[in-house]
């Protein structure tokens, strides 16, 4: 039972020290989306706002809005009054939607955590299997045309592939839809609604697969060339093992731990991505909103977004660690 | 079952890492595999499990199926099940994510078709049998330690019970104690199957093989059963191999084998190494030849003997100063001639030089009669105890060094200063203008007896004899000659006849010792076991009068 | 590790290559002032390929090719102030964290690991609106948030270099942390520090020509990304041919060049990614 108990506390111990990483990470962002509009010269009311933004409003609104900010307060009593807002889940006022900022994003969220979702998974599963074949078989004519390729893939930038695919499948082509999420008003129901969703996503999802692959599968080659050197791998072979248990079983398994570890460096990028994509397929996700936001100034919004944003990337690389120490029993015990 | 290898060639594109190996091991057989690293000792080792990445040439018979016809399908077959390997223990040898456990039932289910209770009940009884403890089966190999993963490694092995095991390094990296309880796992382990012992640990090999191979750059040089092996190496390669290892039974100081291994030379691959070489040796590949249980692959089978002393006796006025010796010294041994005063070391010293006729037998240089001419003296030189007597007060060291060639009258002036020159440098003296005008009463001792040193060498001899060389010098310089000399043997492969009272001094600089007393040879033997174990009670006193003056005096006889 | 860089790049071909296209797109970049002169004149709008005007005007009527020439221009200005700004701040903080140790280092490493774990390209999105920089303040931007990546890198480099036998030795014989930092470690960081600088250069040209595609850009210069969004409100137009297709691929080719240039760097400092075996 004390041994337990023991273990239990240890693990608390080692999630505190995770966790001070995130939140130390969070309050970078709380930080500078309270600091940044009050640095600026002038009216915070305006620097909040901006200047579009102020044309639009009424006296009344303006009151309304310094005090629900404190904006006459000084600034310790502006951030007591920012962090009560947060808690309570209250983003600010966005004036392009006429809405609260919360409920904007809420709208537009659920379309980019499907499309990344997604997309993580599938390009993780082929850049992972890609890796492995190709590192397994250095040098064959598979690498030898894998290799350049993704080099080629990993270079370009994630939105101008996409626009080729645009271009190309929806302009061109007609064989795909030009933007949106799902057909309007064409009230599918059932089946034909995932369809229509589908055929919808079809083209960024492929975009952003494509994108993603390289560096799942350089770093996965990589990985693999580096544990087949490794003297378990003649420990398997000596033992008899078949290819495949040998190529995946060991090099494999072995090698998808750094690819695990740099999930946490994908993940940012991959969302930064989803938002440069979401624009050019006009996909009514968070960057189409971001997008729409930087373009009417609507700053609140934007603020809103980085904010949702980073909580989304920063939860993500909690359960990626999780998920590392399961896979690796060396981390599991060491630390 | 049988294991047999003929003509086993194994090649990264040109070069040749292993260059016809032949072996024939039955069941029951240990052979261990010595050598140097680069030998070839791992390659041989994956050669046979076909895990080489060199292409394989020649015959690979296991159990009469070659097979280096076989698909790698069938291959995959045999390793693990019928043929199986253990790897040094290095921190990656296992599979970092798998347990201990997991690690043996994949080896086991990788060749039977078993309940997985079934294969797991079989894992835990094989890691039972290799004394890992039953708290540590689910533990993964970084919480192991090295002893308990090397003890895992085994058991996977032994997994599926193999006609042939194969230890790579099994025990590099573990601590003595801990290597001392892998050894004997291993003992049990290797019995009743086929085992090769792949190592440079020759203690190790010993204890676990009951023969032993000497491979170097990919041939085997010496075979033989590995005591005797061990006690009296025939190759010039195994004796320095076993020169340079460090073990409790050789007293001798470390030392090396000149030059380094190179790669891709024809003929005997030893010959750049060898200082018995001759010019066949350049040119061909010695071809391996069986004596005695013994197979040596050399053009001069094995190390020839250089002086062969046969049944010398000398009376003096009815005095037998030397009777019926007979003594054999090698190419590049020394030989300690132990005995006290009065006991006919000296005379059979002066006997050797041809100071003194004998009054019976023969005495034989490099087989021939020595007839103690020109051609004697160039290959055989003495030193003597008092070296500034042994060089004439009239000579500087120049003229002291050079003075052999003049006599024999070998060479211009020019060379005659070249070969002094290089006879003085050997002997780690300066060879300034100053120096060389210095006569040999403005010399310390041990100056002098490294002139007296140069003086022998300058004629490139082969055998040295040594009366009490370092008996007139201070500890800290007889210490540095002595150093000196064992130097020269290993760079020239000198052959020393040491002549000493002491037994503590032989014991440190000789192979062998002789003891002699009242004119004969009472004891002859490897100087480990002639001190371990004294035969003759007249020894049997001289190591324990040692032993005892240096406890008293309370430091080692001889440190450098 | 003794790297000799520039042998090691150009014995691979992937090097080669990436170095030829950066070559070109750095000698488009410095020839702009005598090969397109006069890329803000205004003529006629939208007007295809000709003689005249090589890949036709813009929906302002300025010439496309004269502007990609100046969009090349910025982007290697970018790269360049950003690598040689982000790789001293890698250096300063990483290698201070690796010398000095102790708590500063572990303050070091949780900032490093805070900021990678940011999406910084929607912080600077962010930073951007309301800033609205300008070219310099863009770099240093960027800068700011390219240097984690090479602080971690420098500072386990540091850590292992400081291992190394000779400066063990230097630090035998009584060399100071400083003489040591100058003497012995910055010049074994070199090689490591080029292949950052070459990552860091890629990223930035992407950041700003992505932050430009947004929209978040000095509308007073020309940029490839600029270019691109602009286009992309013409798609209708027969236009994006020779508008938008051109951008991109310059775009794409010199991201590209830096990316072979970084993996044949990455190779050669790694021998265990080399071919033979």
């Amino acid at each position: 039972m004390s041994s337990l108990l023991k273990r239990y506390d240890f693990i608390i111990k080692i999630d505190l020290i995770w966790l001070s990483n995130y939140v130390a990470s969070f309050l970078l962002i709380l930080i500078l989306n309270f600091v940044l509009p009050r640095m600026m010269p002038g009216d915070p009311l305006h620097a909040i706002y901006g200047e579009e933004a102020l044309i639009a409003m009424t006296p009344e609104m303006e009151a309304e809005i310094i005090k629900r900010f404190a904006l006459d307060q000084p600034w310790h009593a502006q951030l007591l009054t920012y962090i009560i807002a947060l808690l309570r889940g209250d983003l600010g006022y966005s004036y392009y939607y006429r809405t609260g900022v919360s409920d904007v994003i809420l709208c537009f969220l659920p379309w980019t955590l499907l499309l990344t979702g997604l997309a993580f998974m599938i390009s993780s599963c082929i850049g992972v299997i890609l890796g492995i074949e190709s590192g397994y078989r250095r040098g064959s004519k598979f690498d030898g045309f894998m290799l350049p390729i993704m080099m080629f893939l990993g270079g370009m930038p994630d939105f101008f592939i996409g626009i080729i695919l645009l271009l190309l499948f929806g302009v061109t082509l007609g064989l795909a839809p030009l933007g949106g999420a799902m057909s309007p008003y064409a009230g599918h129901s059932g089946i034909d609604l995932v369809m229509d969703i589908a055929h919808h996503l079809m083209l960024p999802l492929i975009t952003l697969v494509l994108v993603q692959l390289a560096p799942t599968y350089l770093l996965t080659r990589n990985a693999m060339l580096t544990t087949l050197r490794a003297r378990f791998i003649m420990t398997a072979k000596a033992t008899g093992l078949s290819e495949g248990d040998i190529r995946y079983k060991h090099a494999g398994r072995n090698s998808l731990l750094p690819v695990v570890t740099a999930i946490g460096i994908r993940v940012p990028n991959m969302i930064t991505g989803a938002l440069f994509l979401e624009i050019v397929f006009s996909y009514p996700g968070v960057g189409t909103l971001l997008n729409t936001a930087l373009s009417a100034r609507d700053y609140p919004l934007i603020q809103g977004v980085l904010l949702i944003v980073t909580v989304t990337v920063l939860t993500t690389n909690f359960l990626v660690d999780m998920t590392y120490t399961r896979l690796d029993p060396r981390v599991r015990y060491a630390r | 079952m049988m294991l047999e290898i003929s003509g086993l060639v194994a090649r990264y594109g040109e070069h040749e890492v292993l260059r016809g190996i032949d072996l024939r091991l039955e069941k029951g057989d240990s052979l261990a595999i010595i050598g140097e690293s680069g030998a070839g000792k791992t390659t041989l080792g994956l050669a046979m499990m076909r895990l080489t990445g060199a292409r394989l040439d020649g015959k690979l018979l296991f159990d009469g199926m070659n097979l280096l016809e076989f698909s790698e399908d069938e291959m995959r077959r045999l390793r693990g099940d019928r043929m199986a390997m253990v790897f040094q223990n290095v921190e990656d040898a296992l599979d970092p994510v798998y347990t201990a456990e997991e690690q043996v039932c994949e080896a086991i289910s990788a060749h039977n078709k078993w309940s997985k209770t079934r294969i797991r009940e079989r894992a835990r009884a094989l890691l039972t049998a290799v004394g890992l403890d039953e708290m540590r089966y689910r533990l993964y190999p970084h919480q192991l330690s090295g002893g308990e993963r090397q003890r895992v490694l085994i058991a996977m092995a032994l997994a599926n019970d193999p006609d042939l095991l194969i230890l790579d390094e099994p025990t590099a990296s573990l601590d003595a104690l801990t290597k001392a309880d892998i050894v004997e796992l291993l003992r049990s382990a290797t019995s009743d199957r086929i085992s090769i012992i792949i190592t440079h640990d020759i203690s190790l090999a010993s204890s676990l093989s009951k023969k032993m191979a000497v491979l170097y750059s990919g041939a085997i040089m010496e075979m033989g059963r590995t005591a005797d092996l061990i006690r009296n190496p025939k190759h010039p390669y195994t004796r320095g191999l076993l020169r340079s290892f460090p073990s409790m039974s050789t007293t001798k100081d470390l030392q090396g084998i000149p030059g380094r291994t190179i790669p891709g030379i024809g003929g005997c691959p030893f010959h750049p190494r060898c200082t018995q070489k001759m010019e066949i040796c350049e040119r061909e590949v010695p071809r391996p030849v069986e004596l005695n249980g013994r197979q040596i692959a050399c053009h001069r089978g094995g190390i020839v003997p250089l002086l062969e002393i046969r049944d010398v006796s000398k009376k003096f006025n009815g005095f037998h100063a030397v009777s019926h010796v007979t003594l054999t010294l090698y190419e590049g041994e020394t030989v300690a001639l132990v005995g006290e005063s009065g006991s006919g070391k000296t005379t059979l010293a002066k006997i050797l030089m041809g100071l003194i006729e004998p009054d019976s037998g023969e005495i034989l240089l490099e087989g021939e009669r020595a007839r103690w001419d020109a051609g004697f003296y160039r290959r055989v030189q003495m030193i003597f105890q008092n070296p500034k007597e042994s060089i004439s007060h009239r000579l500087n060291v120049l003229q002291a060094v050079r003075e052999p060639l003049d006599v024999q009258k070998m060479g211009s002036e020019e060379e005659r200063i070249t070969s002094a020159m290089w006879a003085l440098e050997s002997a780690e003296l300066p060879t300034d203008p100053e120096f060389l005008r210095r006569y040999p009463h403005q010399l310390s001792g041990g100056e002098a007896q490294r002139v007296a040193i140069a003086r022998a060498l300058v004629m490139h001899p082969k055998l040295l004899i040594a009366d009490e060389p370092t008996s007139a010098l201070d500890p800290s310089v007889q210490a540095k000659i002595l150093r000196l000399l064992m130097d020269l043997q290993e760079r020239m492969g000198l052959s020393i006849l040491f002549i000493t009272h002491d037994i503590a001094l032989a014991r440190k600089v000789s192979d062998r010792i002789a003891v002699m007393l009242r004119g004969s040879i009472v004891e002859e033997g490897p100087s480990g076991e002639v001190l371990r174990e004294p035969a003759h009670w007249y020894t049997a006193s001289l190591v324990e009068c040692a032993s005892i003056c240096t406890r008293t005096v309370g430091v080692p006889a001889m440190e450098q | 590790m003794h790297v000799d860089l520039w042998r090691e790049i150009r014995s691979s071909s992937a090097g080669v290559f990436g170095m030829v296209i950066v070559a070109i797109i750095a000698g488009l970049a410095v020839s702009a002032p005598i090969t397109a002169p006069s890329y803000r004149d205004i003529g006629p709008v939208f007007s295809p390929p000709s003689g005249e005007h090589l890949l036709g005007t813009d929906d302002l009527g300025q010439d496309i090719a004269a502007k990609l020439i100046h969009g090349a221009r910025t982007s290697l200005m970018i790269a360049f102030g950003v690598a040689i700004l982000s790789a001293l701040i890698s250096v300063i903080v990483g290698g201070s964290a690796a010398m000095l140790g102790g708590t500063y280092d572990r303050v070091c490493m949780r900032a490093v690991d805070a900021v990678m774990s940011l999406p910084s390209v929607v912080v600077m999105i962010l930073v951007g609106a309301y800033l609205k920089p300008d070219l310099w303040l863009l770099i240093i931007l960027i800068s700011l948030f390219s240097w984690p990546g090479g602080a971690r890198i420098v500072r386990s480099q540091t850590l292992s270099l400081r291992e190394r036998l000779h400066v063990v030795a230097a630090r035998a014989f009584g060399a100071s942390r400083g003489y040591i930092l100058v003497r012995h470690i910055l010049p074994d960081l070199g090689p490591v520090l080029v292949a950052i600088m070459i990552q860091d250069a890629r990223r930035a040209v992407l950041m700003e020509a992505g932050l430009a595609f947004l929209g978040v850009s000095d509308p007073m210069v020309v940029s490839w990304g600029r270019m691109m969004k602009q286009a992309m409100a013409f798609t209708y137009l027969d236009a994006w041919k020779w508008w938008l297709i051109p951008a991109g691929v310059l775009l794409s080719v010199t991201l590209v060049g830096f990316s072979l240039i970084a993996a044949a760097l990455e190779r050669a400092m790694d021998p265990r990614l080399q071919e033979d075996v």
